[in-house]
């Protein structure tokens, strides 16, 4: 029977409502309201649309609370099932399994188990659009504490637990606010960026999208702290949904006395508003940022003199990232030194990583920092697909790099992976197993820089012009000797020499794969091959026919109709009409496409 | 009277004011750091050629800065001929060298800069420009605002909104006066100027006859409520000291 309450979770996050969530959503409202359940005073069920709730591969999510049942790929049609095991036993088919094993609750599945939510503890949980959900799980406590405290007891409290700017930098976010709130020219600004650009990242707009009163929350005790009555969203124009949350949340917000002119009824002020980005990748970069706040074009300046000091508009302004505001409530509510008990040494608390790629369950998942990629990959997004080898794993977008196999054991936090000439990041993770040519990686990269790059300096803009030549020709055979030093010559300069964070950073994906993938890049070079048979100039494609079963996958899969064979009958490629493409190997299931150099 | 710092630039002691521009202590004290986006004729600079980079050592820690815009706030050593700084300076001036391949300018800094290594690097057919943006600069300081860059990354170019004519421009070649590259092309008829894709009509002087500009530039030099004039400077002055001199004269 159902006892009470019973609310039924269904993922909105974008990654479900692409798969159909909202179609779910609607089926078991239908279901409920044909069966007179959702009127029922005495049952109180009801669907809850919520935020991101991780799994994204597995999804859309269905989750029963408080009964802590979670369903993954629902389809609308599952509703009368779903609504029946209301109360009676779990739908058995859409329950997670794994290894032979059935996992009725969320915490269960080892993606979950092995998880620790701060950032995220709400999101998938609360409807993201009600203030009184997320005030009823402890919401905007934080804000009530800290308006008991000075601007310097708040500060103490953020530098306690350790903090550290989660968008990748890893700057100390208490010391940000002191140097902030020590400067008396007025008016001062507290800016959040919610610019997240980084390829296959999706952190910042999840947070957005799932709890987006966290995140107000965090810049309301900013702006406390540092004595700013002015905050600024800056928000990327691809996030639709994100900003919609965010400013329905600003609206409710306001509603409730907690924005406006007296923060719940005390005598601060603090107005807060959306600016929406252009789709630059460089406005992510907190100059570039600013100046296109202010109107002008997202260019860096340099940096000598500090936002913190001359900031928006030329005043005092802190800028911090989305999950770093959005970590701010839980640490004024349960004390710093609560948060920093979490973590390492030097990166207190939890991080939250979007993983994608070649991984079996790809999702946004939140870790205590220090959590190895081995567990980040193996148990929590359950290994790679079709077990296939590991190669190695991108790290921080255009700004990072490529771990291999031999780090995956360092624990991941701001400093050791920096040691090693990788980094964090801001916490996109691209998952690649052996069928990823690491110069194929590192020119797609810096490809992506070539467009977004602002083109302001020298050695950014280029740089990466003569270093998306010099590996477009190593791709397509025309790498020559000594290339790998004049790569890593225009690295180091850029590294130096580059006027802002993005172009210091950009021959990051170069730099990591020459280091720890030199082998390949000197098999395009001296040898004209291409080890993972990527690279269509240097590869070419053939049928095993011991290991092809017919089965035709291969044929269909390709663009070129380059494969001819029957059912069961051992395919065949024509070499003439192949475009090396590699989609007969991706669809393959017995591992029958092989490669092999292409003859000059 | 701001605070007094002594530095040291390559072994030279050198006295400034707290926050003054490395680059103008070192000029001062006649040590050369090569410019290209920097111009005597604005207050700020962009710092985005880097060519003036140069390595500063504060406290023990050794970091590169770019001249122009760095700020001198504490006592520190500088090094401008670092061999970390000759070998990423000669890497930046070799990228502008291919950036702007018909430049001579910068064929014949690059070839001072005197290392070897670079002719893998590809050239960009036919350009001149080396986006210092000093042009834009120029024409911004005017207030005419007629060019910008536009687009980004390798993209990035100087133009006039869409490419097309702009309602701003006067004329008045400031922006390719202040080009290091000589890269804005204009033509010149005995009676029109073409610049931007836009033609403009000559305005000479009444008395003389020499060119005093474009006729938009002259109005936008007189200023809006001003008469526009229709002799130029010399002969003004001359009028001027001619009526002058009559006065006087007689007194």
């Amino acid at each position: 029977m159902i006892n009470g309450t019973e609310r039924i979770l269904v993922c909105c996050g974008t990654g479900c409502i692409a798969n159909g969530a909202l179609g779910v959503a609607d089926a078991i409202q239908k279901e409920l309201d044909a069966r007179g359940l959702a009127d029922d005073v005495k049952l109180d069920v009801s669907v809850v649309r919520t935020g991101c709730s991780g799994e994204c591969e597995q999804g859309p999510i269905v989750r029963f609370m408080p009964r802590d049942l979670m369903y993954y790929r629902v389809k609308a049609n599952d509703a009368a099932a779903i609504v029946d095991s209301l109360e009676g036993e779990p739908v058995q088919k859409l329950l997670f399994k794994k290894d032979g094993q059935t996992y009725e609750h969320m915490d269960d599945n080892p993606f979950y188990a092995l998880q620790h939510k701060v950032v995220l503890k709400d999101v998938g949980v609360i409807d993201p659009l009600d203030i009184n959900e997320y005030i009823a799980r402890g919401g905007y406590e934080g804000l009530k504490k800290a308006l008991t405290m000075t601007p310097d007891e708040i500060i103490t409290e953020v530098e306690k637990s350790g903090l550290r700017g989660k968008g990748g930098a890893g700057f100390p976010t208490g010391r940000k606010w002191r140097t902030a709130a020590g400067y008396d020219v007025f008016p001062k600004y507290i800016v959040c960026n919610g610019d997240e650009g980084d390829p296959g990242a999706f952190m910042d707009g999840s947070t957005m999208e799932g709890s987006p009163h966290a995140v107000i929350e965090g810049m309301i005790i900013g702006a406390l702290a540092i004595g700013a009555e002015e905050g600024v969203l800056y928000i990327r124009d691809e996030y639709a949904l994100a900003r919609d949350h965010i400013q329905r949340a600003i609206d409710a917000a306001y509603e409730a006395g907690i924005l406006g002119d007296s923060i719940m009824g005390s005598d601060h002020k603090l107005d807060l508003s959306i600016v929406r980005g252009g789709g630059a990748f460089v406005c992510g970069e907190s100059t570039a940022l600013m100046a296109s706040i202010e109107g002008r074009v997202g260019e860096p300046r340099a940096k000598y003199i500090r936002s913190v000091q001359r900031g928006l508009f030329d005043h005092p302004t802190v800028l911090n990232n989305v999950e770093s505001l959005a970590s701010i409530p839980t640490i004024l509510r349960d004390g710093g030194e609560a948060y920093a008990q979490v973590g390492t040494e030097r990166s207190k608390g939890t991080k939250v990583f979007a993983m994608v790629g070649k991984v079996k369950h790809t999702g946004l998942v939140e870790v205590p920092m220090g959590t190895t990629l081995r567990t980040l990959i193996y148990d929590i997004g359950g290994g790679i697909i079709d077990d296939r080898p590991f190669k190695a794993i991108q790290t921080g977008g255009p700004s990072g790099g490529c771990i291999p196999e031999e780090l995956l054991d360092l624990p991941v936090d701001f400093d050791t992976l920096v040691e090693y000439g990788a980094m964090m990041g801001s916490g996109g993770m691209i998952v690649m197993d052996d069928r990823s040519c690491m110069v194929e990686v590192a020119r797609y990269y810096v490809d992506f820089l070539c467009e977004e790059s602002c083109g302001k300096c020298t050695p950014c803009r280029e740089g990466l012009r003569q270093m998306r030549a010099i590996l477009t020709d190593i791709c397509e055979g025309r790498g020559k000797h000594g290339d790998i030093e004049l790569l890593e010559r225009i690295g180091r300069t850029m590294q130096d020499a580059s006027l802002c964070a993005l172009g210091r950073t950009a021959p990051n994906p170069v730099m990591t794969t020459i280091k720890f993938f030199r082998d390949e890049y000197e098999a395009h070079i001296e040898r004209k091959e291409c080890p993972a048979g990527v690279c269509a100039k240097l590869t070419q494609f053939a049928i095993d026919p011991e290991a092809c079963t017919g089965c035709t996958m291969c044929s269909r899969a390709c663009p070129a109709g380059a494969i001819s064979g029957g059912r069961k009958e051992t395919h065949v490629i024509d070499p003439h009409l192949c475009i090396a493409c590699g989609s007969c190997r991706e669809a393959c299931r017995f591992n029958a496409v092989l490669t092999e150099r292409r003859p000059a | 009277m701001n605070e007094m710092l002594t530095i040291t630039i390559d072994g030279v002691e050198c006295t400034c004011q707290k926050g003054e521009y490395l680059y103008d202590v070192a000029t001062r004290n006649g040590i050369w750091i090569p410019v290209l986006c920097r111009s005597d004729a604005f207050d700020d600079h962009r710092a985005c050629c880097r060519i003036c980079i140069v390595e500063v050592e504060e406290r023990g820690r050794r970091k590169v800065v770019t001249a122009c815009v760095y700020p001198i706030e504490q006592e520190c050593t500088v090094y401008t001929k670092s061999e970390k700084i000759l070998e990423e300076r000669a890497v930046i001036m070799a990228l502008l060298a291919h950036r702007a391949p018909d430049s001579e300018r910068m064929a014949e800094m690059n070839k001072f800069m005197g290392r070897s290594g670079f002719d893998r690097l590809i050239s960009v057919d036919g350009e001149k420009c080396i986006l210092c943006g000093l042009c834009v600069q120029a024409c911004n300081s005017l207030g005419t605002g007629a060019i910008s860059t536009v687009l980004r990354g390798t993209d990035k170019k100087v133009d006039t909104p869409y490419g097309n004519p702009s309602a701003f421009c006067v004329g008045c070649l400031s922006c390719a006066n202040v080009c290091p590259t000589d890269a804005i092309e204009y033509t010149q008829t005995d009676t029109t100027r073409t610049i931007w894709n836009r033609e403009f009509d000559l305005a000479f002087c009444e008395e003389c006859g020499s060119l005093m500009g474009t006729t938009e530039s002259v109005r936008h030099a007189a200023g809006e409520d001003s008469e526009v004039p229709s002799v130029c400077d010399a002969c003004r002055k001359k009028k001027l000291a001619d009526e002058m001199m009559q006065t006087y004269r007689y007194v």
